[in-house]
């Protein structure tokens, strides 16, 4: 879904039917294009590389959060199981959108693998620690390679998980007891 | 009088406009540097250019909107703050915000010195600030608000509009320096959207404070 806040032009850009299609699908359908995106000219060659390579490490740290949302809900308390439920979905939105991206730059989405090494948390609070740990990866990985991709809606369409992975872990540091916005800066290490 | 392009005492010689912008660079650096944003500079367009190398027309002009917008966002969470409207909860949770608002316009002046720009002038009264609030679409009017929610209210909207900006400049800038730090502001500007959120919400609050799966704030 995109956010009710989003203007138009971001529709404009790469309509809104794949991302939609991802969130209510699940992981199966996380795959499925935006029909608008692949509109879009794509970059020279060079470019187009460097940005799917640049995707492909997001997107697997995506997948790799919505396995530890998917195995760590049951260990949840009933209302934090329906706060994670649905930022798993917004998750599946992020991989369904990173798939979409890496489409209209020419490329194709790695498989998903098979299982993730996610620890063996065994209680509420581990689950949140690791929720935390895999959130603040993203941010890290986000802020790293936001200023790398190079097509200017490749990038802002990558803030857009950013924004929403940044809300996460707020509110998981606020479960957690901690401060939910220690700095005027995210970096991922806080 | 020399005609190389060194100044007679080895300096790269410089044009008349060069040099004022190097002696008001000076002077806003030495200021920024004391500690942090002299109040002077939220006044009138003041120049605060530096003689390192300018940066291209359409980074100064991004920069000079984020700040814009930024310090019409401090100017609402101080009238707030300093006002007895909002509840001693919703003021304690969000008065660190202000300092972060502060720090960020810091950063992004700093970098609209280091390409010579312009500063922006931020609003000096309510009225102007109400005027650029209407102008961007955000409801309410600050010296109208009723109370907690209403407050509370005009700020959600008003980062709304800080993180669109964001979103535009990661659109548009090319730096990749500067857009790194347009991503960290742009993420910590939605962390303050969840919290206004949450403190809004009545029930499933955590599920509130963050319902979009993907957030790119108001254009």
């Amino acid at each position: 879904m995109v956010s009710r806040d989003a203007g138009a032009s971001r529709r404009a850009l790469f309509g809104a039917a794949g991302s939609a299609l991802a969130a209510v699908g699940g992981l199966s359908l996380a795959g499925c294009g935006s029909a608008t995106a692949r509109k879009v000219a794509p970059p020279p060659p060079a470019v187009a590389a460097r940005d799917i390579e640049l995707l492909a490490a997001a997107l697997e740290l995506e997948r790799r959060t919505v396995a530890a949302y998917v195995a760590g809900m049951p260990l949840l308390s009933r209302p934090l199981r329906r706060v994670a439920r649905q930022y798993l979905s917004e998750e599946l939105e992020h991989t369904g959108e990173l798939i979409s991206l890496t489409r209209s730059v020419g490329g194709h989405a790695t498989p998903r693998a098979d299982s993730y090494r996610l620890g063996h948390p065994t209680e509420p609070a581990g689950v949140l620690a690791l929720l935390h740990e895999l959130e603040s990866a993203q941010l890290a990985t986000y802020l790293r390679i936001i200023p790398q991709l190079s097509p200017g809606r490749v990038r802002a369409a990558a803030s857009t998980i950013l924004t929403v992975d940044a809300q996460h872990v707020a509110l998981l540091r606020l479960q957690q007891g901690q401060d939910p916005v220690p700095s005027a800066f995210v970096t991922g290490a806080e | 009088m020399t005609t190389s392009d060194s100044a007679p005492c080895g300096l790269p010689r410089r044009t008349r406009r060069q040099l004022l912008r190097g002696v008001a660079g000076g002077a806003a650096t030495a200021a920024l540097t004391a500690g942090g944003m002299p109040q002077a500079l939220y006044g009138q367009g003041t120049p605060i250019a530096l003689a390192a190398p300018a940066g291209s027309i359409a980074e100064i002009d991004r920069l000079q909107r984020l700040i814009r917008v930024e310090l019409l966002l401090e100017y609402c969470y101080r009238h707030v703050l300093t006002g007895s409207i909002l509840t001693a909860r919703s003021s304690r949770t969000i008065a660190p915000f202000l300092g972060q608002v502060q720090a960020q316009v810091a950063a992004l002046v700093r970098q609209l010195a280091a390409r010579g720009g312009l500063m922006p002038a931020g609003p000096t009264s309510v009225d102007q600030a109400n005027r650029l609030l209407g102008h961007r679409r955000v409801g309410g009017r600050l010296g109208q608000l009723r109370g907690d929610k209403d407050a509370l209210r005009l700020l959600l909207s008003t980062e709304q509009v800080v993180i669109g900006a964001y979103f535009v400049a990661l659109l548009k800038l090319e730096q990749p320096a500067l857009l790194e730090l347009c991503a960290q502001i742009m993420a910590a500007s939605s962390q303050h959207d969840a919290i206004l959120r949450l403190l809004l919400s009545k029930r499933d609050r955590l599920a509130a404070a963050a319902p979009y799966g993907l957030v790119q704030g108001l254009q």
